[in-house]
Parts: C-alpha cells; structure tokens; sequence
C-alpha cells in the first residue's frame, strides 16, 4: 500500500471514531431534549385540576391534538404551559406541540399500573418497564429513527392513568445527524485535506530519492547520490536530506570496496601471469636437458653428467623460484603482516641445508650446517624466514666452485657481540662471538640475539658491490638468464623479508675470499 | 653406506593420494632399506586399526579426510612420529601442523633425498649413552668422572683442555661444533686461548689418538666427531 493511501486510510480511522462519537452525543442531545420537553408537557397537564378524573374517565382524552392554528401556536406561548390557567374548568386544551421543526404532532397513550394500554392505537409496552422506579423513563434509541419516546409515571399510580407514553419526533433521522455532522465533518474534512496536502510533497521527494538511488546502484556506485538527486537534497537538512546523505556514504564504501576488489583481483592476475611467465622458461630449459640426455641415452653414448646436472639445477631453480614468487606476492600485499608465530630456527637451518645439499653434492660443493645444543626462538613468518636464508644458501651453492665449501652457522649471543665491526677473519669472528658468550655469564644484562651466517669460498663479490647485491634485479644482465645462477629475486626478497621482520643483513668478504652473509636479530 | 639396524627394520606410512609422487616416495624408502605400506587416501585413524610403524609420511592435501584432521585424530592415541607434506607455501599451515603434533614438514617441491635424510634424522635415536659420568661415541670413551680417555681399549692421555674438546664434540656426536662453542667450553676464558690455539690442541688430539679421521674438520664451522655406528 502506498504512503498517501495509508496516511488518508490512518487519518480517516482516527477522525471517523471521533466524529460519529461526536455525532451520536449531538443526537443523543437531541433526543434528551426532546424526552425532556414531552415530559414536561405530561407532568404540566397531570397539574391541570381536574385532569385525574378526565383521563380516568377518557383514556382517550390526552393522544386528541388536533393540529394547533398558526395563530394559536403563536399564542400559546412558552411550550409546556397552557394557554391560560383561564382554560380551566373548560375541556383541556390540546397540548401545544413541543418547539422544534417536529414534523408531526406528539402523541400521547395512557397506560393502567400493569402497563396496560388505555388509548387507542397504544404500542404494547413490556410489563417490566414499570419496574424501573423513575419517573420519567426513557424509551428512545438512536437506531429509532427520528421519534422519541418517553414513558412518565403519573401521580396517580393506582389509577387506569398510572403511565404516560409520549411519543414525538426530533429531525428525520438523517437531518438528526445532518446538523452535527455539518459541524463537525467540515473540520474533519480540513484536517484530512491538510494531512494529505502536507504529504504530498514528502512522498514526491521519497519519490525522487528512490529513483536517485537505483539509477546510482545501477551504474555501480560510480557517482555519487548528488549528482542525480539535487532536488531531493536541495530541500535543507530534513530527515531526507538525511537519508540521502546515508545513501551517499553508504555508496561511497561500496566504491571503494569494489576498487579494493579490483586492485587484488589485477595483482592475482599479475602474479599469475607472471609466475607462468617465470616458470615457463626454466621449465622449457629442463625440457632441453632431458631431451639432451635421452638423445643421448638412445645413441648409446655414456650419460652426459653435464646435461644431467643441468637439468637438476634447472629443477632445483624452478622449485626455488617458486617459492621466491609466492614470497613477493605476500609481500607485495595490501595488508602484509609478518605472521608472528614461534620460528625455531636450528629447524629451520636443518631443513634450508638438507633442502639444498642433493644439487650442492651434484656440483661437488659440501655444505655443512652448525647449530648450538639450545634451542633458538626467533618470532615471524616461519615460510618467508626459511625463503630468506634458502635464497642466500642457494647462491653459495651456485655461485661456488667444484671442491668448493658452504658453511651455513647458527649462533646466538648478546647485543654487543654482535655489533662488533671485526671481521677479518672467520676464526677471529669465532672467538669475538665466544668472548661475548663468556661475558654473558658474567651477567650482563642486553638482548640475546642470534646470528645465521652463510660462508662460502667461491669466487665472492668485489667489495664495493656488496652494497649493492640486496637490490632487486643487481645481476639484472642475468636476471632473466637461462643459467639459473642469478635471477636477481632471490636475495632481494632475503633484504624484504628482514627488514619485515626487524632483523639485519650483512654482507662481507672473509678473509680468504668467497662470501659471507649474516641475517641477524632478536631472540624470543 | 652402512645403516642403522634399527632404521633396517623401520616400517614407514606413507599416506599419499598422487600416483606418481606416491610411487615415487615408495621406491626411495624402499631402496633407502625401509619396509613400506602406502594408503592411497586418507583415512580416519582409527586405534584398533592401526598399523605398527615407526614413522608416518603424511601429505597435507589430501582428499576425502583432510590431512590435518587425520593427523589430530592420530595425536588421540599414537605418538608416532609424523612427516607431513605440504605443498602450501603459507606459514600458517606449517604452523598448524606442528601445532597439532607433526612433528616435522617438507613443502614440495623437494628432492627425495631431502626426504630420506629427514626420514632418517626422525628415526635416528641419540647414540650418545649419557649412563652417568661417561661418553661412549663408537670406539671412543670418556669417563667424566676421573678425566680419562680411552679409544679403541687403550687408555690415551689427554691433557685437560684435549680432554674437554673431546667432551665438547662427543656430547654431539656427528654434529659440526662451531670453534666458538669449542672455546668457551675447553678453553680458558682469558685472551690467550684464541682459536688458533683450539686448531693447535686438535691436531695434538689427533696424533694422540693414532687417528686422524675422528675429528673432522668442518671448514667454517670448527670440527666434528664422527659417528662411524651411523
């Protein structure tokens, strides 16, 4: 149901109660009154001397009215009373008729002590009426149409004149509720057409507003509400005004989550489309190696190592650059937050060294791994840790020599410690870290740090590019090389993932060439 | 290379639904000396079902009953060890897995060897007797109680830091000890015991004991004292 059908349907339902309440009251009235002045003309002429005897005489005597003449009426005075107290003696003189437009003459009808009829034409009354102690007893009804009745004990209750039934009219029923309604409906009817006038104009901007809003959800919130709406919001600061200000917020939020949709759905793509892009290449590598070595195979030639330890480097690279990728679209993501759980990092070093070992005995490099007895907490990302000290492990190992080593230590210690500048020479390191530990039992008081260092003796880098080798793509001529010995990402993501994760990294050469890199930083 | 008796024995359960990767672990425990079964799919454990093995080689991303519930429902009633294989490369996973009772994790992709050397080190039980106040490492004994050493039967004198180097790498045996650590336990703590003076003290160990392949030199770690039962 509309607005406009339900406020007339309310304003109709609370003013019609009232004014036929009001109505019946006005009518009610009119009735009383009327009940009253035949009353009164009943118990003016039970007064008249001799009356008592003429109606026990004639029951008939009192309902005789002929039709008054004009002049009479107009002599007759104020109603009720008799012409003239000279009248009496002689026959009584018909009641005058009650004022008022009555259309017709009252009537009246005697009735015994048993409610018994004694005039002609009576109405039979219910022998229970005379129960009732008053005198006057009321017999009218609104559903009566437009007579009154009324039932008037006389004075004389023994006698065949005990009961008076007078009986006259007020308005015809409908002018009975003309008059009133006149009265009261006009005002009614102004409310109803004010209430009406004064929604008017509100539903038409609800109108609006409505039409405002679907045509801004149909093109997706791209505009705001006030650019179609100006009429709506043009009419102040009202509650719709209101409304279409919430509506304006409310699209503005779905806007920016679409926008923050789209921007994740376009990074997937991106990462996808790379990540296929990548991957693609190292794997079309692997697909020539093994070509090459069934080639080989099927003309009988000896199994041609070369190829074979290609094609494990190549799938060694794939698998590294794998996770390389999957750690840059974390990193790269709106709301990155290292995940912050315990990272148990002699675990973690077993695992990286054990990951990287099958390809570094293929090459002929060792590689060892020392952790201490304790057990050494670190808080972050256990996966984007392990990626970290996976990509510097990987270019010890590839960029190395046959006979070649890789050390990868764990080592824990105290603040001072570790910020010592000394690193001549692996050795010395060694005893600076021990000095340190010595004077940690002595009570000192500074934060227990740990140190993942990786040591290799391949070829090393020249001094003053160890600054640079943490930037993305610095081996860029190779980065996306066929030979997986630099991709550029790897120690990149290393230089990202500890600087989420509040740590340090450090590169140097050892005395005796090759490289070193430490990733140090708070224990747990 | 020789094999632990025990790990000769070891009946591993590999619970793998890939065909290829599946078949593929088999083979390498096989061939590696361990005896296998191979359930297909993921099943909910049950304790009187169970089978009798020594450790479990379970992949994450399973279907039918997922990996991680398998593992929890197995934590009910069995501590056998548990590998799990994931290929997810989120922390949390890992983190979960361990939480409920894996007791180690491999992301693929990995090389089988990686997973034989894990199967291995999960398996390995310490060789190290710590019975009291000696260290028996192999042919090597060290009574802690009278500072005395004896290899392959015969007694060898070893001065007091020899002998605490020794203490040091045989309390972890097979394990690279850091010079550092060798230091601080053997070592007086004053300047004069620098690392150069450990390389010293070792090469005496070495003469002493008439071997010199006990102690390994790890380059850029320290040493190691081999572990000629594994």
């Amino acid at each position: 149901m509309k607005l406009r059908q339900r406020i007339a349907l309310v304003t109709l339902a609370a003013t019609a109660p009232m004014v036929g309440g009001l109505v019946w009251l006005d009518v009610r009235a009119q009735q009383t009154a009327a009940e009253a002045e035949l009353a009164e003309l009943v118990i003016a002429r039970t007064e008249l001397a001799g009356e008592r005897e003429r109606c026990i005489a004639n029951g008939q005597s009192w309902d005789e009215a002929p039709r008054l003449r004009r002049r009479d009426r107009d002599a007759a005075g104020p109603p009720g009373l008799p012409p003239s107290a000279a009248n009496d003696g002689r026959r009584a003189q018909p009641l005058p008729r009650p004022a008022g437009p009555h259309r017709a003459p009252a009537r009246f009808f005697v009735y015994d002590a048993t409610l018994q009829p004694r005039t002609q034409g009576a109405p039979a009354i219910e022998a229970e009426a005379a129960r009732d102690p008053a005198t006057l007893i009321s017999r009218s009804s609104i559903w009566h149409g437009d007579w009154v009745e009324v039932l008037v004990r006389t004075p004389w209750p023994e006698t065949p004149c005990a009961f008076v039934l007078a009986r006259g009219t007020t308005e015809p029923w409908l002018g009975a509720l003309l008059p009133p309604t006149r009265i009261w409906a006009l005002p009614a009817l102004v409310v109803f057409a004010t209430v009406l006038l004064s929604i008017g104009p509100v539903v038409g901007r609800l109108r609006k507003l409505t039409a405002a809003v679907q045509r801004t959800a149909a093109v997706g919130y791209e505009q705001p509400l006030a650019a179609s709406a100006a009429p709506v919001a043009g009419w102040g600061d009202d509650e719709i005004a209101e409304l279409a200000g919430a509506f304006d917020s409310a699209g503005e939020k779905v806007r920016a989550l679409l926008a923050q949709k789209d921007q994740r759905e376009r990074a997937l793509r991106d990462f996808v489309a790379d990540t296929t892009h990548d991957v693609a290449i190292p794997l079309t590598v692997l697909q020539g190696h093994l070509t090459t070595l069934r080639e080989g195979i099927a003309a009988g030639a000896p199994i041609d190592r070369g190829a074979l330890a290609s094609a494990m480097d190549e799938a060694h690279y794939i698998g590294a650059l794998l996770h390389n990728l999957g750690a840059a679209a974390k990193l790269d993501a709106q709301e990155f937050v290292p995940s912050d759980s315990e990272v148990e990092l002699g675990a973690l070093v077993t695992r990286v060294v054990g990951r990287h070992r099958p390809v570094a005995l293929q090459h002929d490099v060792s590689i060892e791994a020392a952790i201490p007895e304790e057990v050494v907490i670190t808080r972050g990302d256990v996966t984007l840790l392990e990626q970290a000290v996976s990509n510097v492990v990987y270019n010890a190992v590839r960029h190395n020599r046959p006979q070649g080593h890789v050390a990868v230590v764990l080592m824990v210690g105290v603040s001072e410690s570790v910020n010592e500048q000394e690193y001549e020479y692996a050795h010395e390191n060694e005893y600076v870290h021990a000095r340190a530990h010595v004077h940690a039992h002595e009570g000192r008081k500074a934060q227990r740090r740990f140190v993942v260092r990786v040591l290799d003796d391949g070829p090393g880098v020249a001094p003053e590019l160890l600054s640079r080798l943490a930037e993305r793509g610095f081996r860029s001529a190779q980065a996306r090389s066929r030979s997986p010995e630099g991709h550029g990402l790897g120690l990149h993501i290393t230089q990202r993932v500890v600087d989420a994760h509040g740590m340090q990294l450090r590169f140097s050469t050892p005395e005796g060439g090759g490289l070193q890199v430490e990733i140090e930083g708070a224990c747990s | 290379m020789p094999k632990n008796d025990r790990a000769m024995q070891a009946h591993i359960l590999i619970v793998e639904d890939d065909p290829q990767l599946g078949a593929q672990v088999e083979k390498r425990l096989r061939d590696a000396g361990y005896a296998t079964t191979w359930w297909r799919e993921g099943v909910r454990p049950m304790k009187e079902s169970w089978p009798a093995v020594e450790l479990v080689v379970l992949d994450l991303m399973l279907p039918g009953t997922y990996g991680m519930d398998m593992l929890k429902q197995l934590r009910t009633f069995s501590e056998v060890p548990v590998l799990v294989l994931s290929a997810r490369t989120d922390a949390s996973d890992k983190v979960r897995a361990l939480s409920l009772g894996a007791d180690d994790y491999l992301t693929k992709p990995f090389w089988p060897e990686e997973l034989v050397e894990r199967v291995r080190a999960r398996l390995r039980r310490p060789t190290l007797v710590r019975a009291g106040t000696t260290l028996d490492v192999g042919e090597l004994a060290l009574d802690l109680e009278n500072h005395s050493t004896s290899f392959r039967g015969k007694l060898v004198e070893l001065t007091r830091v020899e002998f605490e180097i020794l203490v040091a790498l045989a309390r972890r045996p097979g394990a690279a000890v850091t010079r550092a650590h060798l230091v601080e336990s053997a070592l007086d703590s004053d300047r004069g015991g620098g690392a150069r003076t450990l390389d010293a003290h070792v090469s005496r160990i070495r003469k002493k004991l008439g071997d010199e392949s006990l102690v390994e030199t790890v380059w850029g770690i320290g040493y190691r004292l081999v572990d000629r039962a594994k």
